[in-house]
């Protein structure tokens, strides 16, 4: 059995009385991880620590079997994509990228500066200065640096922000490539769809607590299995309220004059029957809407049920 | 799509990693803004040179003292030094892009001191340059340029080593600065004898008092001590910077 790339046990970290990181306990092993949580979970806090980059509050963190505090030599086998936007803005993509490589004390800098910035898409022949560049094209800078030295571990944070559809389809698919190749890919982001995407394990944190782990099908099935609440917009309220009660699907109705707000533990079962409850029931649908499907709702439910 | 030429582990290392820092600390310090700015005062070091020169020749070499020390030594240098120095790491931790530096396999100490080297490339022709023009300008003689010379280099070093750590570990550390200055250098160690023995503007003022020929400033330390005391400083505040980039928390 191989060691796991990330080990981290009990790990907390508080800022005075603010507790950012909360008892993690988990291990990453090679492939892509993804780590979810809404904004201020404490997911770049996490990342900082296991960079190195911030101490600890309690609790320990490994990479590859090491501490990384004060193990400049650990840093040649990861790269990191910072969520922070800024960059040395007056260089050149190469400028920024060879600085890495250079740094790296890569054999053959400029050449792996071309091969990093050919692979996210980027003119390695670009001489604007990077102050010039957009949200999208600095994200995929950040991203050249992270791997020009070829890393066993990748720490991306929210590398997708900024970038349009085709750029997410090929950094993805970058991602992808790199688990596939065995490398440790860790990948933040507060958005499920995208994390659906990533086809990877799962890490859900949110308030600094880790809440749920698995594979990405458990964790939608454990969100689907949530109660849920929804608005039914109908020309026949009352009746196809108690067409739903009496069917099963839903364990509490509100009636109002143009809808049913309605409460069920089995979303997947009301999806499949509501049309024929309806017509069953001679009711015309109007809109079926949840009402708290949002993440920040969802990550509620799971820290409520730990 | 392959990364896999990058790495070539056991491979001797294509460059050195300290010119490399020290060039792009160099270039993020040398904004136009603090070029302007901070070159008005050593425009002012001439200037004041010029001045002396036209006054009566008796006079040169006391009014080129003046601009030394009640300027040159009390202002120009130390707020130049704390201006570059200061932001050397500071911006960088501040604004997040220290972390493309420090997540590098590359020592702490050599980061340590390639901020402090950027810091003196940016205060010598800014300060110290003009100082030592001045002093030449103002026609007090060539020992007066060869104090100028020997105080301004020695202040640039001690005070750049000292402000770089402060710009890493203490936020607002222009503010903290100035009033270090103010109060400590200026005030405090001008008249307390035993704040003197551990004041940088003391022990520069007295080395470059000693090799200009001038008579030995109030609370005035022997010229050994006047050597000795800044370059021990500069070594301490550059082991304490190395230290917190080793154990502190980087942005």
């Amino acid at each position: 059995m191989t060691a796991p790339t990330i080990e981290v046990r009990q790990l907390g970290k508080w800022f005075g009385s603010v507790v950012a990181l909360s008892d993690l306990t988990f291990d990453v092993g090679p492939g892509i991880t993804a780590l979810l949580g809404p904004n201020g979970a404490g997911k770049s806090t996490l990342f900082r620590v296991m960079c190195g980059l911030a101490n600890p509050s309690q609790g320990t963190v490994r990479i590859f079997g090491e501490d990384p505090r004060g193990n400049p030599c650990l840093t040649r086998r990861i790269g990191i994509v910072p969520q922070q936007e800024q960059l040395f803005e007056r260089q050149t993509l190469t400028e920024f990228v060879q600085l890495a490589a250079t740094l790296h004390r890569l054999p053959d800098p400029a050449g792996a500066t071309r091969l990093a910035i050919e692979a996210v898409d980027l003119d390695p022949g670009d001489t604007r200065p990077l102050a010039a560049y957009s949200k999208g094209m600095r994200q995929r800078a950040k991203l050249a640096q992270a791997v020009v030295n070829d890393p066993d571990l990748l720490v991306l944070d929210e590398p997708l922000e900024g970038l349009d559809p085709r750029q997410r389809l090929r950094s993805i698919e970058l991602f992808r490539h790199l688990g596939e190749q065995g490398k440790t890919v860790v990948v933040s982001s507060h958005v499920l769809d995208e994390v659906e995407r990533f086809g990877s394990r799962i890490l859900v944190i949110t308030q600094g607590r880790l809440v749920a782990e698995g594979p990405f099908t458990a964790i939608r099935e454990l969100m689907d299995d949530r109660p849920l609440h929804l608005r039914i917009g109908t020309d026949r309220p009352p009746r196809l309220a108690a067409g739903l009660l009496t069917s099963g699907v839903v364990i509490g109705a509100k009636v109002n004059e143009a809808w049913v707000e309605v409460e069920t533990n089995d979303a997947a079962g009301f999806r499949r029957s509501i049309a024929a409850i309806a017509r069953d029931c001679d009711a015309r649908l109007t809109e079926v809407r949840a009402l708290d499907d949002d993440l920040e709702s969802v990550f509620a439910y799971l820290v409520g049920r730990r | 799509m392959t990364l896999s030429t990058a790495r070539s582990p056991g491979a001797p290392a294509a460059s050195s990693a300290f010119p490399t820092v020290w060039w792009v600390l160099v270039r993020s310090l040398a904004t136009r803004i603090r070029l302007a700015g901070l070159g008005l005062l050593g425009v002012a070091a001439i200037v004041l040179g010029l001045a002396a020169h036209v006054g009566h020749p008796d006079s040169r070499p006391d009014a080129a003292w003046s601009i030394i020390d009640s300027y040159g030594l009390s202002i120009l240098v130390p707020v130049v030094a704390l201006v570059f120095a200061s932001a050397a790491l500071g911006d960088l931790a501040e604004d997040g892009t220290l972390v493309y530096l420090w997540l590098r396999p590359v020592p702490r100490w050599q980061l340590a001191v390639a901020a402090f080297a950027a810091s003196v490339t940016a205060v010598v022709p800014v300060a110290v340059l003009p100082l030592v023009v001045g002093a030449a300008i103002s026609g007090g003689g060539a020992r007066l340029v060869a104090g100028a010379t020997v105080g301004g280099l020695l202040a640039a070093v001690a005070y750049s080593a000292v402000f770089c750590g402060l710009g890493l570990r203490v936020r607002r550390a222009l503010a903290w600065g100035l009033a270090y200055l103010l109060i400590w250098e200026q005030a405090v160690a001008r008249v307390s004898h035993g704040a003197a023995r551990a004041s940088l503007f003391v022990h520069t003022r007295s080395l470059a008092a000693s090799v200009a020929g001038r008579p030995p400033p109030r609370n005035a330390v022997a010229w050994t001590t006047g050597l000795i005391f800044p370059l021990l400083v500069t070594a301490v505040a550059l082991a304490l910077t190395t230290w917190s980039l080793n154990r502190g928390e980087v942005a």
